[in-house]
């Protein structure tokens, strides 16, 4: 993984510095709130229910096993002790009194981390795919771009105050594992017929009260040329984006309100930038950079191809479903990247405390070159584990409760912190998943079920992306009360799950004791109406949502039919 | 970095720059709203001597935009001052986009945003003062 150099810890200190001073002067009263909050928001901090919550970023998911100890640390020391993977590869802290901040931003840059552009309206921490640099479907190894991205967008002092937040995600796979298609940028590693690298770049996706899918603005934008062209869409972005309803202003409202109009701005400001700005060149990438960066991803040191095996040979039934579902497939023979799952019963989906994290950094070390994997939804990765360590690697997973051979099921759901700690949710999401958890605790029904999407949004920021869930559950307020928005077909834009698309509503909000009811009826109708071997998602696009909708309703005990009467 | 402490010194709309633009003689200080495209002053800016920027508030960041196309691509030479809700830790965008000069919000301190801009060893992007993003500098400095 990308190791820091002088240059790069100076600035993370600098930045915990600059930090400090605002800190300081917030808390002596010559920063107002007002003033302070857009500049602890760059750096992660929101002030939540209960306490500030800080947002680390894990650029691309990359974690190593110091710096997942020294998180477990601030979690102990500074927190109640524990912390939450999110989509969007970070982790996320709920308890922390902002009077520690400064100092847990110090203990952050020790180990080369920070909270920079973890939040806020400018260019935030850039994911991707977290089988990057393993997976045997990768056309292009994504982290050196996606690092030297990062640094490029790392305080640009253009862009720091956009008019909403911003998000990229790159994928150099063939299944696109990042969901770049609900970004506002989505990066596509492609080779040209001649073998030369570049950039599908889509534009305009995003979340949110209304769900757009990217389009293609460019079909290859060769790899050199990359900043400049995501300078060219940002400035133009900057310029025109709306400012006046902040729930029309990310990109993607710009781009469907302008269309070719857009693309065309940005294509003629890009050559622009090219022929005419000073500093504008200087900005294609050298190859010579593109080398020292990549330099940091080749394989780690000790690592050998071995003869591949055939690890299901012997397997006693329940370590045979977890590799099948735990397991992944490697580029390097013999190898494999083996998922540490966070969706267990009795704890909120990505929630990890500071005894796991140290546990699966031990994990780390001794399976894995010291190095994990945050993963979009919501779980640890071992990026490096040898075929025959697999056995000794379950019973270990297995004692610190990682082990659930669940990943892709419906228990694997996405869920965000919801309105037991985020001041902007409208329901919560943590009691949700756990009856719904609860519910399918039968590993035998949940296997039958296969795979499905399951995620929950606490609110309509989609946190949880429940538009891109196969079921997606959305937490709405209605006169003060939670009630909970079901939708079914949507997609992240994965080969399982189709082009990315939002799911449709199917009626009317459920109250929460009936949302794990309608659950379970809207599996057992995929159940009864699926053809052989037919996975939830097909069945749903073969028969579309309304032979799911009857039974849904039929489980109302609290909303009655008052709501579908309505309807 | 300048600190105009109050503006004495006026500067023309668009429209009396429009209005004055045959006749007037000597340089001219202009004030443009923040959502006009300075690409249109490209024959006229030798014309100035300072151009202000407007914050009308703090968190609406399209005249930095304007301020690193007047610099870097219309090759401005004059004052950029910012005016309207300009606050210290603004300060280090402001210079890196090409502002030389700042009226600060009423109640901000100077001394503040002096030391607001010394914290960085640099950055990774190019910006108006240093066109050279990190990795040609890094590269030159290596060789």
């Amino acid at each position: 993984m990308y190791s820091y150099t002088d240059f790069d810890r100076q600035f993370v200190h600098a930045r915990a510095a600059q930090f400090r001073h605002q800190l300081e002067r917030n808390l002596a009263g010559t920063l107002g709130d007002d003033e302070f909050r857009p500049l602890r928001l760059q750096n992660g901090w929101y002030v939540q229910r209960h306490a500030p919550m800080l947002r680390v970023a894990v650029p691309y998911g990359e974690l190593s096993s110091r710096q997942l100890r020294q998180l477990a640390r601030i979690a102990r020391e500074h927190d109640r002790g524990f912390g939450h993977f999110t989509t969007r590869q970070n982790l996320q802290y709920n308890w922390i009194p902002l009077v520690d901040a400064a100092d847990v931003m110090d203990l952050l840059a020790e180990v080369d981390m920070h909270g920079i552009q973890t939040s806020g309206n400018c260019i935030r921490n850039i994911t991707s795919d977290a089988f990057a640099g393993i997976a045997p479907d990768e056309v292009v190894d994504p982290r050196p771009y996606a690092e030297i991205l990062r640094q490029w967008s790392t305080l640009h002092p253009e862009f720091a105050f956009l008019p909403r937040k911003f998000k990229i995600a790159i994928s150099g796979a063939r299944e696109d594992r990042a969901a770049i298609g609900w970004h506002d940028i989505g990066l596509q590693l492609v080779r040209d017929a001649a073998g030369a690298v570049g950039f599908r770049v889509l534009v305009g996706g995003g979340m949110g009260r209304t769900p757009v899918i990217a389009q293609e603005i460019n079909a290859f934008v060769p790899w050199q040329q990359i900043l400049v062209y995501i300078e060219a869409i940002v400035r133009v972005y900057n310029q025109f984006g709306r400012r006046d309803n902040m729930y029309k202003a990310r990109i993607k409202i710009l781009v469907k309100a302008e269309g070719q109009r857009f693309f065309d701005a940005v294509n003629a400001e890009f050559g622009r930038i090219l022929t005419l700005d000073e500093g504008g060149r200087e900005h294609l990438i050298p190859a010579a950079e593109l080398d020292r960066v990549a330099a940091h991803f080749v394989l780690p040191e000790g690592l050998a191809e071995a003869p591949a095996r055939d690890i299901f040979e012997g397997a006693a039934p329940a370590y045979r479903r977890w590799l099948e579902r735990n397991v992944h497939g490697h580029r390097l023979s013999g190898y494999r990247a083996v998922t540490l799952s966070l969706k267990r019963a009795g704890v909120p989906p990505g929630d990890a405390n500071h005894g796991e994290m140290d546990a699966a950094a031990d994990l780390a070390d001794q399976y894995s070159h010291g190095e994990l994997r945050v993963s979009h939804d919501q779980n640890l990765v071992l990026p490096w584990v040898r075929e025959a360590d697999l056995p000794e690697l379950y019973a270990a997973a297995k004692a610190n409760g990682f082990a659930t051979p669940n990943i892709g099921l419906l228990t694997d759901m996405i869920a965000c912190p919801g309105g037991d700690f985020c001041a902007l949710a409208n329901a919560r999401s943590i009691p949700v998943a756990a009856a719904i958890t609860e519910r399918f605790d039968d590993l035998d029904a949940l296997w039958d079920i296969g795979d499905i999407d399951l995620h929950i949004s606490g609110c309509i920021n989609s946190c949880g992306h429940h538009h891109s869930g196969h079921i997606g559950i959305l937490g709405v307020d209605k006169d003060g009360a939670e009630w909970y928005q079901i939708t079914l077909g949507g997609a992240d834009g994965s080969t399982l799950s189709g082009p990315a698309q939002a799911g449709r509503v199917i009626g009317p909000s459920f109250a929460a004791d009936e949302v794990p009811d309608v659950i379970e009826a809207i599996v057992a109708t995929y159940r009864s109406e699926r053809a052989a071997g037919e996975r939830f998602i097909d069945t749903v696009r073969r028969l579309g949502v309304e032979p799911f909708k009857g039974p849904a309703n039929a489980q109302r005990t609290l909303t009655g039919n008052a709501a579908v009467q309505a309807q | 970095m300048k600190f105009i402490s109050s503006s004495t010194d006026s500067a023309l709309t668009l429209e009396q720059w429009q209005a004055a633009r045959a006749t007037a003689t000597g340089p001219v200080a202009l004030q443009i709203a923040n959502d006009y495209d300075v690409e249109l002053l490209a024959d006229d800016l030798h014309r100035f001597s300072r151009i202000e920027l407007q914050f009308p508030k703090w968190v609406d960041g399209r005249a930095y935009s304007q301020a690193r196309l007047l610099r870097a691509r219309l090759r401005f030479g004059g004052e950029l001052r910012a005016v309207g809700e300009v606050l210290v830790d603004m300060l280090p965008l402001l210079a890196r986009t090409g502002f030389t000069a700042v009226q600060l919000r009423a109640g901000e301190s100077e001394a503040a945003a002096r030391e607001a801009l010394a914290f960085f060893p640099g950055h990774y992007q190019g910006d108006v003062g240093e066109s050279r993003p990190w990795f040609l500098r890094a590269a030159v400095a290596a060789a």
